[in-house]
């Protein structure tokens, strides 16, 4: 049945995939103004502009655009981009490439950090740990990527000089030189990210340490390091899977200001350069492709709470 | 996920009690956002009165000079008092924040209980779209529709009032549906539906009074993101423009000064991060009154 289960989610995925892409070329396509006359200049004659509009397909009504977009996007093309004329799928490549580096780079410092920290506080209840990673993450909740972002910003790169200040990677750098760049943002996603995990960690493990089980193996003499590590981390960390795996989908969005603050290349700056230059093609690759992936982590999200929740399984 | 319904338990007042002791009965997380919401609305209110200068009046000073008695945060690069800017700028990020969240909670709620009561297909129809849009990364949803705004409504107030609203509605109407479900089963409403009165009626009658608890902390946890929102768009100089003083803006602007003369970027960021606090811890004990669990998904 779980097979089941999890195939049906698959293909509400896909049907969502599809509807939220007619949404975004919808939404970007009824960018006001003549395109036409946006690239060409104001000068160009009336025939120029017709010629370009027929080039772009857009004499044809929007629904038969989208079909021939969408044909395009199935076959990994993207179309051209109208600020730069670049085949989009030449830009955006090395970019997602570029947002994949530091997505993955963020969460493999989350996933220890939450569970030190949370481990950390549940074994000190309510004593000095506790009460400052429950109050370092009640202001972590309060503040903004981009404001966390230039804190670091100010602290390790003007002050210290740990860290570059902007992390402009280039595809000629090393691998080294690439993760010394993007450290900053990373930390920043990955302080995001665990502020609000770290406190729900915090209370299931709190709810498995006062459990009986684990009152049975402190007092048959179990030393309080491995009744942590073998009882109660394995016992809450279910609970905690879902949220790290939905942290993964905040991830995929939240790249967008992080990659701003940093001035690095990754698709979320790329979306915004081109809402800036009201580049069509552009923001709906950037969308839909950012959305994809979304939704992909939401199922993955999904999927690990069937699998790792006995009652749902039957679902 | 579907909310269970509890009955209404706030505490009960009685009336021979005294105000001090009423709010002695409050959580005190309520009790300190409130505090802190007071103080916001205060400036926000009176701040135009004292501010020592305008928001917009340039050359007070040297750009970017560092905090003294005469600029408490300093200037920024045109020269403009920092602190009066921020003071200026509590009413601006307020006002959006909550008119934002406060559009879309009327929205969202009412076609959350609509929804849930009609039921059917145009329940599964309205659900399904708003599957759709919850499926795009809120600030990408964001991004789209500021594009497909264009040029003309860029950066106008209208404008971002309506985005946040239409990123937030379908996240509201979700939970107020799922209230409404479980209303529909109740007898006062199967006894209003028998005596003929309308969707309109009903909804407005029977189902929202039930659901205000959920309202509200759905206003709550909702507003309590707003001001991040609002400061991130404009932030990326997709808000409102500029010499607008709006917080997210002014962190933007004066970020090259982050060497000179920090305290003109961090002013506002702190500015923004004490109300969100606020709004955060007020919403908490609210929702903890109201005996109802904070879902901030």
């Amino acid at each position: 049945m779980i097979i089941r289960t999890i195939l049906s989610r698959l293909i509400l995925a896909f049907f969502t995939l599809v509807a939220v892409s007619i949404l975004i070329f919808w939404a970007a396509e009824i960018l006001p103004g003549d395109i036409a006359a946006r690239v060409l200049g104001r000068e160009a004659t009336e025939t120029a502009k017709s010629l370009f509009r027929e080039q772009l397909n857009l004499d044809l009504p929007i629904s038969q655009r989208y079909l021939i977009w969408l044909g395009g996007v199935l076959h990994g093309d993207f179309g051209k981009a109208l600020s730069s004329q670049r085949q989009i799928s030449t830009v955006v490549l090395p970019r997602m490439r570029n947002t994949f580096f530091l997505a993955a780079y963020a969460f493999l410092l989350y996933v220890p950090v939450t569970v030190i920290l949370s481990t950390l506080a549940a074994i000190q209840r309510e004593r000095f740990w506790d009460n400052s990673v429950s109050v370092l993450t009640l202001i972590g909740l309060a503040l903004p990527e981009f404001v966390i972002g230039t804190v670091l910003i100010y602290v390790f790169a003007v002050n210290l000089h740990l860290f570059p200040v902007l992390s402009t990677v280039q595809t000629a750098q090393t691998f080294a030189e690439k993760v010394w760049m993007t450290t900053l943002p990373a930390v920043t996603l990955m302080i995001v990210m665990s502020v609000y995990s770290i406190r729900m960690l915090r209370d299931s493990l709190i709810e498995v340490l006062d459990s009986d089980y684990v009152r049975m193996a402190i007092l048959k003499g179990l030393p309080r390091w491995r009744v942590v590590i073998s009882h109660a981390l394995p016992n809450s960390l279910v609970p905690a899977l879902n949220t790290m795996a939905l942290n993964l989908a905040y991830l995929i969005g939240g790249v967008v200001i992080v990659e701003q603050v940093f001035v690095y290349p990754g698709l979320g700056s790329l979306l915004i350069e081109a809402v800036f230059l009201r580049d069509a093609p552009v923001i709906e690759a950037v969308a839909l492709l950012v959305s994809a992936l979304y939704i992909l982590a939401n199922l993955f999200a999904d999927v690990m709470g069937i699998m790792l929740n006995p009652r749902l399984r039957t679902g | 996920m579907e909310t269970p319904i509890s009955p209404p338990d706030a505490p009960i007042v009685q009336n021979r009690e005294g105000l001090s002791s009423r709010l002695h009965r409050l959580p005190k997380t309520m009790l300190t956002g409130g505090v802190i919401l007071l103080f916001y609305l205060f400036v926000a209110l009176t701040g135009p009165l004292w501010a020592p200068y305008n928001y917009s009046q340039v050359a007070t000073g040297k750009p970017f000079e560092t905090p003294s008695l005469q600029h408490p945060f300093g200037t920024d690069q045109l020269g403009r008092d920092v602190f009066s800017r921020v003071v200026y700028g509590t009413r601006v990020d307020l006002y959006l924040a909550l008119t934002s969240t406060l559009l879309a909670t009327i929205i969202g709620s009412l076609i959350g209980l609509v929804s849930g009561f009609v039921g059917g297909w145009v329940d599964q129809g309205i659900m399904r779209t708003i599957d759709v849009v919850i499926s795009i990364p809120f600030l990408v949803l964001a991004l789209l529709l500021i594009a497909a705004a264009g040029p003309n409504l860029a950066g106008s107030p209208p404008l971002l009032i309506f985005v946040v609203a239409f990123v937030y509605a379908p996240r509201i109407a979700r939970m107020t549906r799922a209230v409404a479900v479980d209303l529909v089963t109740r007898d006062f409403v199967t006894v209003a539906r028998t005596r003929g009165e309308s969707v309109w009626s009903i909804v407005w009658n029977e189902l929202l009074p039930n659901a205000t608890g959920v309202v509200l902390v759905e206003f709550g946890v909702r507003a309590g993101y707003a001001p991040i929102f609002i400061g991130a768009l404009g932030f990326l100089g997709l808000g409102v423009r500029p010499p607008t003083p709006e917080w997210g803006l002014m962190i933007s602007e004066n970020r090259p000064a982050i060497i000179s003369a920090p305290m003109a970027l961090f002013a506002p960021a702190i500015a923004l991060a004490f109300l969100v606090i606020g709004l955060n811890l007020f919403t908490d004990g609210l929702a903890r009154v109201l005996g109802r669990s904070v879902n901030r998904v």
